[in-house]
């Protein structure tokens, strides 16, 4: 019990309220790190035997959205929060950052249109 | 322990405790986060967006690969993708460190937090010193805000195909025809944005040890300041990854 003193039992101040962390060890924690190291270098490698197109784009793509979910949920400890916050954060992200990246992809594809292939 | 004693009722929206179960600097780094990821993901859009729009354009798009081919010690030598791998590899591994000197924390180990967020520093202090050799190498060749001379003359794009990992390149000033602009400019505002939030994670990593060496944290009974400075510098690892996936692999 050491010393959270802010905190007094049974009394809850918004402010200053810190709850009590666990420590989840560091096997997973370099557990991740080999992962992400993985991917990396597995995008190196398909960098090179691929050809360059629509498919290799998505699995970069791809790669890119595991690295993001491993990144946020052990590193940023996003895993073990709280349900609410879990949501709080990625649903706003994922539903608008879809809709921005979908929307300004067609715009760029239709000034490409209009300045050139009229 | 005591944390966790407040709880009454069912719902956990009625009031007396943190339906977040987290402290209020946390949550708004949180917050804080979401919207600078907004920020990031703007500019990475509006890349995409332009690049789109030059999809019909005769003079295209550079190739990442006939750009950014360069590695400190191997001068004229085709390496595309090499120099970036290396930069992402300091990057992550200064990821494990800072969730390292986190993880310290909740043991209230005040050493091992030193020790991991000097490690973080000098992770950061090295990305930052290869992004810096990196725009040398950018603006030396000519890559400027308002112009830039990356494109290639259909016999050298040949040429450029027949490159394989190692030979030897160089083009001519003939070779080189100019390219669209914001190609240039999206360079500088993405990785100059993104090099900016590791300068001032570094900076805010430097004060938190300070901190940590002078035993604040200690007096204070937690290490909630490391998992804050923690969570902005894994965001900017994160950023990192789309930054490397959308402007040198794709």
């Amino acid at each position: 019990m050491s010393g959270h003193h802010q905190h007094i039992e049974g009394e809850y101040i918004p402010e200053t309220y810190v709850p009590h962390a666990e420590s989840h060890g560091t096997k997973g924690l370099w557990f991740i790190f080999w992962v992400l190291l993985g991917i990396t270098v597995v995008d190196f490698i398909f960098y090179f035997a691929m050809e360059p197109g629509l498919v290799r784009n998505i699995i970069f793509v791809f790669f890119g959205i595991v690295k993001a979910y491993f990144i946020i949920g052990t590193f940023m400890h996003m895993k073990f929060e709280a349900r609410f916050l879990r949501l709080m954060i990625v649903i706003p992200a994922v539903i608008f950052l879809s809709y921005l990246v979908l929307l300004l992809l067609i715009e760029g594809n239709y000034v490409s249109i209009v300045k050139y292939l009229r | 322990m005591s944390e966790t004693t407040i709880a009454t009722s069912g719902s956990i929206w009625t009031g007396g405790r943190s339906p977040f179960n987290v402290s209020y600097g946390k949550l708004m780094m949180w917050i804080f986060l979401l919207s600078d990821a907004f920020t990031f993901s703007s500019l990475l859009v509006a890349y995409g967006a332009i690049r789109f729009s030059f999809g019909g354009s005769d003079t295209p798009w550079p190739d990442p690969a006939n750009v950014f081919n360069h590695f400190p010690g191997f001068h004229g030598m085709h390496l595309p993708l090499l120099f970036v791998s290396l930069m992402t590899f300091i990057l992550i591994f200064s990821s494990v460190t800072m969730v390292l000197a986190v993880e310290a924390g909740h043991r209230k180990s005040n050493a091992e937090v030193s020790k991991y967020m000097i490690l973080t520093i000098l992770g950061g202090a090295a990305f930052l010193g290869c992004q810096a050799w990196e725009w040398t190498q950018f603006i030396n060749e000519g890559g400027r805000l308002s112009h830039n001379m990356f494109g290639l003359t259909p016999e050298a794009l040949a040429k450029a195909k027949e490159l394989g990992f190692g030979d030897h390149v160089h083009w001519t000033a003939a070779e080189r025809i100019p390219a669209p602009v914001p190609f240039a400019a999206l360079f500088f505002i993405v990785t100059g944005f993104h090099g900016f939030h590791v300068l001032s994670g570094v900076v805010i990593n430097i004060i938190i040890w300070i901190n940590v060496i002078g035993g604040t944290y200690v007096r204070r009974g937690h290490y909630e300041m490391v998992e804050k400075v923690g969570l902005y510098w894994h965001f900017v690892d994160l950023v990192w990854v789309f930054v490397f996936t959308f402007y040198y692999l794709i």
